[in-house]
């Protein structure tokens, strides 16, 4: 297991700034545990064998 | 006729053409029903009571003239309020597009139209379809019905076509499906409906929440309307470029009633073994049901499912933000709180983790259809709980606490992001009297295999006539 994801209110404000979004310290300290969780869990799919996967979108469309 | 809105549309459809009924009086029938119950139920957005008539008259006429447009002629149906409709506000379920009339119909809502249906209102629905719980801040929370005492959500985020399809406010609805809102509030309703192989049905003109993951679908009591609505929704549309071109078979043909060496694998851990155990009990025993039928069961585990399906974590969010990256600058206070913090978070999602989440669910489309290569179809529980109560936040589950909404789409989740049919059914009720709901999954674009299944379960069992006592 990889340990739990820290995020600081900086790198939220920061990144959040780079797409566009003006959101207040409040707003984004409401939203950290939601993003660390998330990116705690984004970092598990890197534990997977996806090297060679090719990404794809659509199922078959035949 | 005092029972007319507990028909089926099947039934309902054969009244008509038969003109032991008119369209007329079916339409007059569920808006009557409408108007005494869905104050409390909350299950339309928009009733179209005046359109509906109109559309029933028009129908009626065309039977006199020995004129019958389609299988579906003057049957009444709800779209969920994210699919467009001609000339009738399609909010989403937003403050947004409160105010939003589309000038054109959904393909979908045309392709119904034309088989003769009539659009009776739109359904409420979780606000921009982003929430398993169906929760609605501008319209009101759908309230399940099988709970006269208790508010307990109706699942989402079809929340109320679910509500609408099991209180008989309409005979069928229009869901749609990005991480289980067609089979959550199907399972929590006790109704029937099918997300279909990603591609099967267009999405043009269909409110997105995240393109890749977004399959539109119909839900019914019976799974037999379920077949009956698809055959007349899906197939290639050029407006929707992830459209197959494969044939659409003549699914209600394909109800044969015969599962005899139909082979079924029955999903056991990350599945029926995590479920409560009212729920696991329910769908073993259907299993058990489907065996006696001639059907061969098999246990089968899918290794992956619990790593990959952090995938959609990427995926939704960021997709979803895509679409509404706009006016969640401009209005962000319009938006329901629990969306709002969802739509953030998509703005802290990489685009390497993006396409790794992409990369991922490849692995489990390989596996699915790994366990399909000697199976017909996979059993599963839809939901691992019944209804909760409206705010509950956590439950426990066979491997620990959850929270709620996590609950929710674990079971169904994983089907989106492989893209293979699902389709779910009652299959039991709890102590409590709530609805239990499995699902049957199956190959891609094999949604025939998938009805047959369900309906010989339904012609084995009785879960699905059973209706809730309403007031």
């Amino acid at each position: 297991m990889l340990p739990p994801m820290e995020i600081r209110l900086e790198t939220l404000k920061s990144l959040s700034q780079l797409a566009g979004f003006d959101w207040s310290d409040a707003e984004l300290e409401a939203v950290r545990p939601a993003v660390a969780r998330t990116l705690d869990l984004l970092a598990r799919l890197e534990t997977l064998p996806l090297a060679s996967v090719e990404p794809t979108t659509q199922y078959r469309v035949l | 006729m005092p029972d007319l809105v507990w028909r089926s549309v099947t039934e309902l459809s054969r009244m008509i053409l038969t003109k032991e009924v008119s369209p007329v009086e079916v339409v007059r029938a569920f808006l009557d029903r409408v108007t005494a119950l869905d104050g409390k139920l909350k299950a339309f957005i928009t009733v179209c009571a005046d359109a509906a008539l109109e559309a029933a008259r028009a129908a009626e006429a065309e039977l006199v003239a020995g004129r019958a447009v389609g299988p579906l002629h003057g049957v009444p149906y709800g779209p969920k309020d994210l699919y467009n409709t001609r000339g009738v506000r399609t909010t989403g379920g937003s403050k947004i597009l409160a105010d939003f009339v589309p000038a054109d119909d959904a393909t979908v809502v045309r392709r119904l139209r034309a088989a003769g249906a009539i659009v009776l209102g739109k359904l409420n629905m979780h606000e921009f379809a982003y929430g398993p719980e169906g929760l609605n801040a501008h319209y009101g929370d759908a309230v399940n019905p099988w709970d006269a005492g208790t508010h307990r959500i109706a699942g989402g985020s079809s929340s109320g076509s679910g509500v609408a399809v099991a209180a008989a406010l309409a005979p069928a609805a229009l869901g749609s499906d990005t991480g289980g809102s067609i089979r959550i509030p199907a399972s929590l309703c006790g109704i029937s409906g099918i997300k279909p192989t990603y591609g099967r049905v267009s999405r043009a003109g269909v409110l997105p929440l995240a393109w890749s993951m977004d399959h539109a679908g119909p839900m019914a009591r019976t799974v037999a309307d379920c077949a009956l609505m698809l055959g007349a929704m899906a197939g290639y549309d050029p407006a929707d470029p992830t459209t197959s071109v494969l044939p659409v078979p003549d699914y209600l043909a394909a109800l044969t009633g015969d599962v005899k060496g139909l082979r079924v694998g029955l999903l056991r851990s990350h599945f029926t073994d995590v479920a409560i155990p009212e729920v696991r009990d329910a769908v073993l025993a259907a299993a058990r049901t489907l065996e006696r039928a001639g059907a061969v069961v098999d246990e089968v585990n899918l290794a992956e499912v619990a790593r990959v399906s952090a995938a959609s974590l990427a995926i939704v969010p960021a997709e979803a933000l895509a679409y509404h990256a706009e006016w969640l600058r401009t209005r962000p206070a319009d938006y329901q709180p629990d969306v709002r913090e969802r739509l953030m978070i998509g703005a802290f999602v990489t685009g390497v983790q993006y396409v790794r989440g992409q990369q991922a669910r490849q692995l489990l489309r390989q596996e699915v259809d790994a366990a399909l290569e000697r199976r017909d179809v996979l059993l599963a529980p839809a939901t691992p709980i019944p209804a909760p109560v409206l705010g509950e936040k956590k439950t426990m589950l066979g491997d620990g606490e959850s929270d709620v909404r996590s609950a929710l789409i674990r079971f169904t989740r994983p089907f989106n992001l492989s893209g293979h049919p699902a389709c779910s059914v009652a299959c039991g009720f709890t102590t409590r009297g709530l609805p239990i709901g499995m699902q049957i999954v199956g190959r891609p674009f094999d949604e025939a295999t998938v009805l047959r299944a369900a309906d010989a379960y339904q012609r084995s069992t009785d879960w699905h006539t059973r209706h809730p006592v309403l007031a």
